[in-house]
């Protein structure tokens, strides 16, 4: 799996770390037992700070996405969407379709975009921001 | 004699050719060691400090010549016939700043890396599925190494109480020792040491952080998995080859064999792997992209972490290697307390060889 991290954008470096290996998970290029780099190698191979990839990885584990062992690593996990996740993955869903909206996205547009995004990802669980 | 007149010139060429090809199989995006975006590659600047950096080289390599041969007929001491190669090596680097210093200006006047979005690439699969060592490839450095140990075990009862350890660039000896295991065996434990530096460098290289190109990561991970094993490969190839050199030596001092060609037995062995080495590694230094579409970035500019345009130095990388900009292969980054230990090794290991090749 290829993970590109943009220096150049505003979102921080573990945030797009987090997004570009929930895609995976999504694309299907991660499936459950997938491997994760060890943090340290994942951080040299960056040539960025140890804590920035523990930070992503973190947030994956808290989200149930992948599971920290001493012995195997990191590995993703199959997660099954609760509901508390469905409010918060709603809730965040509605702040993104409400800014296609106020910047005058036709409604077509926005869900041609979401359909088509849909179909890229290889399996249908959730676990992909919108 | 000849052997050194031979060895120095075979060098020079070598150095000479690999300076006026290393523009062309170095990355296009990093000319002379300054990291340029890819749509710089031939900007002005470049194509035209590429010609001037070749003819300077070709300058210094006739001057190199020139020097070598009046030092040898003046002083008529062999031995100084390598240092021309070391004036050349000097004078290309001397060459390449130049450049650098040249295309570094220009970058900074032309402001190339405004409004690029620079970025970095990982593949994670180098470390969850990692390519094989070829450990097959040490089998033969191993082979050599047992055999010289057990021909000297063989040999060892027939071996004079004193014999000679050095021999003179005219293939005489000219210092002898007392028989010990120490002194009857010293090359093979040059033999051991060497094998297990250049193995453990290869193993470096292989566990080494890839340079992805962000713009084409995949053909780019495709790449360094192809030439981190060919560097693995050259290195211990090149092992092979110095043990073989190191048993025709030996096999020279325990049979007290004296002959003018008794150093080709040492310099033909590793000069050819060498050569070889080098050409397979200049081969197959640039990536090639098949048609992969680009994603955008561009590779940052970590011209800061180079100093002189060769010398990696970036605290905050826990990379111990990292690929060369400029030339083949990996270098240090001297950032790195592990570079340190490194380097003391190499010296110990260079001072072992010394005391127990000349000490008392």
């Amino acid at each position: 799996m290829i993970l590109n991290l943009d220096l150049a954008s505003e979102v921080p470096l573990y945030q797009q770390l987090r997004d570009r290996i929930v895609e995976a998970i999504a694309e299907g290029v991660l499936t459950e037992g997938s491997p994760l780099p060890p943090i340290r190698a994942l951080a040299a191979d960056f040539g960025i700070n140890f804590h920035t990839v523990n930070k992503a990885y973190d947030l994956l584990r808290q989200q149930g996405l992948i599971r920290l062992n001493r012995k195997t690593g990191a590995v993703v996990t199959s997660t099954v969407a609760d509901a508390p996740f469905r409010e918060d993955w709603t809730a965040r869903a509605r702040t993104l379709l409400a800014e296609a909206v106020a910047r005058g996205l036709p409604a077509d547009e926005v869900l041609t975009t979401c359909h088509s995004l849909l179909a890229s990802f290889r399996t249908g669980h959730s676990g992909g921001t919108p | 004699m000849t052997v050194a007149i031979a060895l120095s010139s075979v060098l020079s060429a070598l150095v000479l050719v690999l300076a006026l090809v290393l523009p062309s199989v170095s990355s296009p995006t990093v000319p002379f060691g300054v990291r340029v975006p890819a749509q710089r590659t031939a900007d002005p600047t470049v194509v035209r400090q590429t010609r001037i950096y070749r003819w300077r080289v070709l300058g210094s390599g006739i001057l190199a010549a020139g020097i070598g041969v009046v030092m040898f007929s003046v002083t008529g001491e062999p031995l100084l016939l390598p240092m021309s190669v070391l004036l050349l090596v000097g004078a290309w680097y001397g060459c390449f700043f130049l450049a650098n210093h040249e295309i570094r200006a220009a970058k900074a006047a032309g402001g190339w890396y405004e409004g690029l979005r620079q970025g970095i690439a990982v593949d994670t699969e180098l470390r969850t599925d990692p390519p094989r060592f070829p450990w097959l490839w040490l089998a033969p450095a191993l082979v050599i190494v047992v055999v010289t140990a057990v021909i000297g075990l063989i040999r060892y009862p027939s071996i004079p109480e004193t014999f000679a350890v050095h021999y003179g660039a005219n293939g005489l000896p000219d210092r002898m020792a007392a028989k010990s295991v120490g002194t009857a065996f010293s090359l093979v434990f040059v033999q051991a040491g060497l094998t297990a530096l250049l193995a453990g460098i290869a193993a470096a290289v292989f566990r080494g952080r890839p340079d992805l190109d962000p713009a084409r990561p995949a053909a780019s991970a495709r790449w360094h998995r192809r030439y981190i094993s060919l560097s693995a490969k050259a290195l211990l190839g090149l092992a092979a080859m110095i043990d073989l050199a190191l048993l025709g030596s030996s096999l020279l001092m325990w049979t007290g064999t004296v002959a003018s060609w008794a150093p080709l037995v040492v310099v033909l062995p590793i000069l050819t792997a060498v050569v070889v080495a080098v050409v397979v590694l200049a081969r197959n230094n640039r990536e090639r992209f098949e048609g992969e579409p680009e994603t955008g970035l561009t590779h940052r500019d970590d011209d800061r972490y180079w100093r002189g345009g060769v010398l990696y130095l970036n605290r905050e990388d826990h990379a111990l290697l990292v690929p060369r900009r400029f030339g083949l292969g990996w270098t240090l980054n001297l950032g790195n307390p592990r570079s340190a230990i490194l380097l003391a090794g190499v010296v110990a290991f260079i001072g072992l060889v010394i005391t127990l090749r000349f000490g008392a």
